[in-house]
């Protein structure tokens, strides 16, 4: 059915710049509002959508309020449409226009067409105005008595709606108790399905309030009312069944034979083909029989199929919505779709998110029967040209093969993987045979032979490097040249993750134990470059082997190389707990996201990401923009508790030099400095050390060695820090000849923070936070958004000063930048200091 | 709570929005610009239909180059919520006559408003059957708003009928049924020729043009019908000597009564006025595969490949499938390729990296081949080898079930007793026909 010629070819305005097209359609509306001319309403209807078109795309047009209300005294059903939908959309900003439109709308209120009833009745309700809900009572009192049933399924909507504007006017007209009639009587089963959608929310936020109210609540569970539905359930459409069912699903049968006759009550509902009724007549089975442990599983048989069609019919979308609740189910019984698997391998073009669901499902369902054809399976997409998900199914056959029993036939598959000599496969299997030896120690024979044959260039990924590392460690007197791939890998100890520096700390102390001639050179850098790391973690380590092998050589193989036994089970991510509260609220989005809904729904478990209306400039970098304050925060702290008072003034000086993301650097200057003495310390007292055994001590000898050697380089990394005198003065006069005189050292722009630009409503503000941080300031200027300063600077040890020049836009939140100084060697550190000075303010 | 959607938003590809329609007032107006930040404009777009932003879930759905995306703030039901869109754009498909894309929505943004406000009131899905809605928001309407005025009291009547999906009072000069049954099969075969896995999706589409309040009955010769039919009339079937099926499942339309078809096993049902989908099932027991695809692929050094296929049609000789197209990978680098073909014709198409093979009149129990080399432009750095997708196959075979699936009787019942013109169909297509090489 096309649509109206003219009108067809709409051309969508690509982008108006809105005001001059707004008061053109202003004039042309007033034309036309008085005018009885035939054919008005066809230019009437080209008016309103243009003007309806523009509201899609965001052009504000509230202006044409009154016209666009003077226009709707017409017969036309489309216009009243076009008008109710603009009205609907600007009473909220425009309360005191709306009211303009009370007058017409109660009046097609009562007009004779019920379609015009109905609309009219729609529209008022969705006013959202809160002084005008006294109209809306009468309408919605005579619409819910309508002889019609249309007005009536709108009156219904329209009482929830004025509930959420006014709950107390919505009580007081005592509409709930009008539902609850309507809903037990009602002729039309979509007056009866609104009756219920409206009564679940407005008794469920009164029942906080009410008693009567949470009765109310018990009521629509208890048995009468669940048969009234249940019997007439086939009335109902797709979506009113839905919420019955669900209502159903809460309801506790007092005997069993209720159970069973409500189930054959529902069976045919089985086979509706809307897949959501589908699910939600499964929800109802699953919980009636929770507490018959042989009916359960009957049950499971006989949704079993429904499901399967559910998953290969429909669009990707739907089927991703029934995966997820299969998996949920599988997790509980894996053995329902065990012999079904077929039916989750994967196609060719299906979307990634259904085949990382169905990889998940052939994890589940594997059992002794159907391994080795899943498996092999999985190893074909091992080949697939969609990575991740290449990725997944590797995954997926090394957590079988951890389920598994029969693993034999699993591990030449893994180790076959190795030799595929793709980077990212490599990857995966090297992980998974490190956690399959971690299960299994007796395939380390087999395992061994082929890792050693991977060259440690050839792994990138941090993780599979890791693991790597770990087996290399753990192996050490199987593979003949360990130590020399971990001396190699020690010598590029900064290219590597913190992740694979702890790593490889532990598996040269566990190499050194096995083979302590071969290892100790190693030992000796990794210990020195290891408390020299910048990371936390690695530092403590370092310095924890360290101190272990200087206490007693014995105890730290004890500690470092215990025998270990092999891990059974590994740790199971969810507690049952979470499981059961997740199956509880089958077919939700809980599923989905696999958490309960409080997680996701409670404003308290969510992230620190929050919509702000005011804001709106909503960035991919708000979250790490919260964090980063909250970081060098907590390094300020600490710093402040490990130094003294005096020396607070540098380490202030120190936070303003370490940029946006220097956090972590700057903390470890601070305590490289105490710790690389005490281990010095440590050194000299082991040197005392009675008999370490002739081995060892010959090995720390060598250690010594290695640290004294890389030790100078180490205190050399924490930056030169830049200190700036707090009580800097110059006059003006001064300032303006070495401004004149100094040539322009630096000139750059940088960003302020969002909340910086915004807390930069005058000059003031930001002269105060400078001047924390030993800028002063000494001539300031200009109004949002365009502001202009003068700073300077001077040197905490010499007279020799910085002066700045800073134009700051809050609106695109850039600062312009000329510094000059009269020690030009250290203008880059001041400005340095000085932007990220500027990029802090507004956090604190 | 089925779904309270708080809003819905139909977006193009580049993030414009071409409706938007607020339900409810509980999620911020700026939620589509969420939903361009931290979806569209990410590489997230297409790993995940269902987001978690804020406290809002986004639903979303490509369908042509449009995106729909539905906001909730509740734990609101997946399911539910994408069975809804896809309800609603069939509703829409069958107001602008086929099309759903950029430009018919632009086109029709008016009549899309309309029926939003009508499929859903304050995020609740209330009528989305075209059937009805049509009845009272028709393009007629806008056109001469007073000639319409005459029907509508009486189709909000039928909004909320008892026989929610028929009109009263039809008549038709001519009373004729059509029944097609359309089956898509899907086949995974690896390398060796082995069926990995293998099924039928059939569903049965019916076009009615029935005077009156019809009563219709269908018998197929699926197993459980036959049992049954056999057992309640107490005797052996009656000399039905052919295949019997058996369905693995089986959905209705609403219109099936369903107590009956779990009592007596048959499909009886009053049909809407025109097209409608009656059934769905789906087999996966004794399939007929109508091609076995017989692919060959040599690597001949690093530049040179042999490719030869082979296909077979394994229906009967007087059959013959419609718009055969076979497409093999070849590699990427694929400089050259030649080849012959005893049927049909082929082509290099470097865009999907593959030979499409077309053949246009596909008969029976024939095999015909491709045979071609390939010549690839040497690479250094392409050091891994060549992962081969699978072989696909697209095809139309008319008068075919993979199934086996046969019309036994089709019985139409009427008061008035008129006579009516039956016809069935039989049409078996491609779904998702992969080979692996």
């Amino acid at each position: 059915m096309a649509p109206p010629a003219q009108s067809s070819r709409y051309p969508s305005p690509s982008q108006p710049s809105g005001k001059g097209e707004v008061s053109d359609l202003r004039l042309q509306l007033r034309q036309l509002a008085g005018s009885r001319a035939p054919g008005v309403d066809d230019s009437k209807r080209e008016l309103f959508k243009k003007v309806i078109s523009y509201m899609t795309i965001g052009i504000d047009v509230s202006s044409l309020f009154g016209e666009m209300v003077m226009c709707s005294v017409t017969p036309d059903i489309v216009l009243k449409k076009m008008c109710y939908l603009y009205v609907g959309n600007y009473a909220k900003v425009n309360p005191d226009l709306a009211l303009l439109t009370i007058n017409f709308l109660q009046r097609d209120c009562k007009d004779q067409d019920p379609m015009i009833r109905g609309l009219a009745l729609r529209s008022l309700s969705s006013l959202r105005v809160a002084n005008l809900v006294e109209y809306l009572v009468g309408p919605l009192g005579s619409g819910l008595k309508d002889n019609n049933a249309y007005v009536r399924t709108v009156a219904v909507m329209g009482a929830v709606k004025l509930y959420h504007i006014s709950a107390s006017t919505c009580i007081d007209a005592d509409f709930p108790a009008t539902l609850k009639h309507l809903m037990l009587n009602d002729s039309d089963s979509q007056v009866v399905v609104n009756c219920l959608f409206a009564l679940q929310e407005i008794w469920n936020s009164e029942s906080s309030k009410s008693e009567e109210a949470t009765r109310e609540k018990e009521g629509l569970i208890s048995k009468p009312f669940i048969y009234y539905l249940l019997n007439r359930l086939r009335e109902f459409n797709e979506w009113g069944q839905c919420l019955v069912l669900e209502l159903v699903a809460k309801y506790v049968p007092s005997d069993t034979n209720e159970n069973f006759d409500i189930m054959n009550l529902l069976e045919d509902r089985l086979q509706h083909a809307n897949g959501a009724v589908v699910l939600a007549t499964i929800k109802v089975f699953l919980q009636l029989t929770l507490s018959m442990a042989d009916v359960h599983q009957e049950v499971y048989e006989r949704i079993k199929a429904p499901l399967l069609t559910l998953v290969s019919s429909g669009s990707p979308e739907q089927s991703y919505a029934v995966l997820s609740h299969l998996h949920l189910l599988v997790m509980r019984a894996p053995y329902i779709f065990a012999s079904d698997y077929k039916h989750f391998y994967c196609q060719y073009n299906e979307p990634s998110y259904v085949k990382k669901l169905k990889l998940e499902m052939l994890t589940a369902v594997a059992n002794e029967s159907n391994t080795y054809e899943i498996v092999t399976e999985l190893c074909e997409y091992a080949a697939n040209v969609d990575v991740p998900i290449a990725r997944e199914s590797i995954r997926a056959v090394g957590k079988i093969a951890l389920q598994q029993y029969d693993v034999n036939a699993i591990v030449d598959r893994l180790l076959q993987f190795l030799e595929m000599e793709k980077d990212y496969v490599t990857a995966e299997a090297l992980v998974l045979v490190k956690d399959l030896l971690r299960k299994y120690p007796q395939w380390s024979h087999d395992c061994i032979a082929v890792v050693g044959n991977i060259s440690s260039k050839n792994v990138q990924e941090p993780k599979a490097k890791a693991a790597l590392i770990w087996m290399l460690g753990e192996y050490a007197q199987d593979m003949d040249d360990a130590p020399y791939i971990l001396e190699s890998l020690v010598e590029n100890w900064e290219e590597d993750a913190p992740e694979v520096r702890l790593h490889l700390l532990t598996a040269i102390m566990k190499c050194f134990f096995r083979r302590p001639p071969e290892t100790q050179k190693a030992l000796g850098i990794a210990l020195a470059a290891g408390v020299a790391d910048f990371h936390q973690d690695v530092h403590d380590r370092a310095l924890f082997y360290y101190r272990l092998l200087q206490y007693d050589v014995s105890s730290a193989e004890r500690v470092v190389n215990p025998p270990k036994q092999a891990v059974s089970v590994f740790a199971d991510t969810q507690s049952n707990e979470i499981k059961d509260r997740i199956f509880d609220e089958f077919n939700s989005l809980s599923v989905v996201y696999q958490k309960p809904s409080y997680m996701f729904t409670d404003k308290d478990h969510r992230g620190p990401f929050e919509f702000s209306d005011e804001i709106g400039n909503l960035t991919v970098g708000v979250e790490s923009e919260h964090e980063v304050p909250a970081t060098s925060v907590d390094a300020n702290e600490t710093s402040d508790l490990l130094l003294s008072t005096t020396e607070k003034e540098e380490t202030r000086a120190m936070v303003a030099n370490g940029s946006d993301y220097t956090a972590p650097l700057y903390d470890s200057s601070s305590r490289a400095l105490p710790s690389q003495g005490q281990s010095e310390l440590a050194i000299t007292s082991l040197l005392g050390t009675s008999d370490p055994g002739p081995q060892a001590s010959m090995a720390i000898d060598d250690l010594l060695m290695g640290l004294d050697l890389t030790a100078p380089p180490a205190p050399a990394s924490a930056p030169p820090s830049l200190k700036l005198n707090a009580r800097a003065a110059l006059d003006a006069g001064s300032f303006q000849r070495k401004w004149r005189e100094l040539p322009v050292a630096i000139s750059q722009e940088c960003e302020l923070s969002s909340q910086g630009a915004a807390a930069l409503t005058s000059a003031q503000a930001l002269l105060q936070h400078m001047q924390g941080n030993s800028i002063q300031c000494i001539a300031s200027g200009g109004q949002s958004p365009n502001f202009k300063f003068f700073f300077f600077a001077q040197k905490a040890e010499e007279p020799s000063v910085f002066l700045v020049e800073c134009k700051i836009n809050t609106s695109t939140a850039k600062a312009q930048l000329n510094i000059k100084a009269e020690d030009q060697s250290t203008s880059h550190e001041f400005s340095a200091l000085f932007q990220s000075a500027l990029s802090r303010f507004g956090m604190s | 709570m089925p779904v309270a959607a708080s809003a819905i938003y139909f977006l193009n590809l580049r993030g414009d929005v071409l409706i938007n329609r607020l339900y409810r007032d509980d999620v911020g107006g700026n939620m589509v610009d969420a939903f361009r930040m931290h979806i569209m404009q990410t590489k997230e777009l297409g790993t995940c239909p269902v987001r978690q932003i804020g406290g809002c879930s986004f639903f979303y759905m490509r369908i042509s180059n449009v995106y729909i995306v539905i906001v909730v703030s509740s734990n609101a039901n997946v399911a539910c919520a994408f069975k809804f869109v896809v309800e609603a754009v069939a509703l829409f498909k069958s107001y602008f006559g086929g099309a759903f894309d950029e430009d018919a929505i632009r086109n029709n943004f008016v009549l899309i408003y309309e029926l939003l406000d009508e499929i859903m009131d304050f995020g609740y899905p209330q009528n989305l059957s075209p059937e009805i809605l049509k009845l009272y928001i028709t393009q007629e309407g806008v056109r001469s708003p007073f000639s319409s005025k005459k029907p509508v009291p009486n189709a909000t009547l039928q909004v909320t009928g008892a026989v929610g999906w028929r009109r009263e009072g039809l008549a038709y000069k001519k009373n004729e049924v059509f029944l097609d049954i359309v089956e898509s099969v899907n086949l995974l075969m690896s390398s060796k020729g082995s069926v990995l896995r293998c099924d039928v999706t059939g569903k049965i589409l019916m076009k009615c043009f029935l005077s009156g309040m019809p009563d219709l009955k269908l018998g197929l010769n699926d197993k459980i019908g036959l049992e049954k039919e056999s057992q309640l009339k107490n005797r052996p079937t009656k000399r039905y000597h052919g295949k019997t099926i058996e369905l693995d499942d089986v959905t209705f339309h609403q219109c099936v009564n369903l107590t009956r078809f779990n009592s007596e096993k048959t499909v009886s049902f009053v049909p809407p006025d025109g097209e409608f989908e009656l059934m769905k099932y789906r087999i996966t027991e004794g399939v007929n595969l109508p091609f076995r695809v017989l692919p060959t692929i040599k690597e001949l050094g690093r530049t040179r490949m042999e490719v030869n296929v082979k296909v077979k049609s394994v229906f009967g000789a007087k059959m013959f499938a419609l718009g055969v197209v076979i497409k093999i990978p070849v590699p990427k680098q694929t400089a050259k390729t030649s080849f012959q073909v005893t049927s049909g014709r082929a082509k290099y198409n470097a865009s999907i990296d593959c030979l499409v093979w077309k053949i246009r009149k596909f008969p029976g129990q024939t095999e015909p081949t491709l045979s071609a080399e390939i010549e690839l432009i040497s690479t250094i750095a392409e050091k891994k080898s060549w992962t081969r997708p699978p072989i696909q196959m697209e095809f139309q075979v008319p008068m075919f079930t993979a199934s086996g699936l046969r019309v036994r009787f089709l019985k139409v019942w009427e008061k008035s007793g008129y006579n009516t013109v039956e016809w069935v169909r039989y049409i078996t297509k491609a779904g998702s026909y992969e080979v692996r090489c």
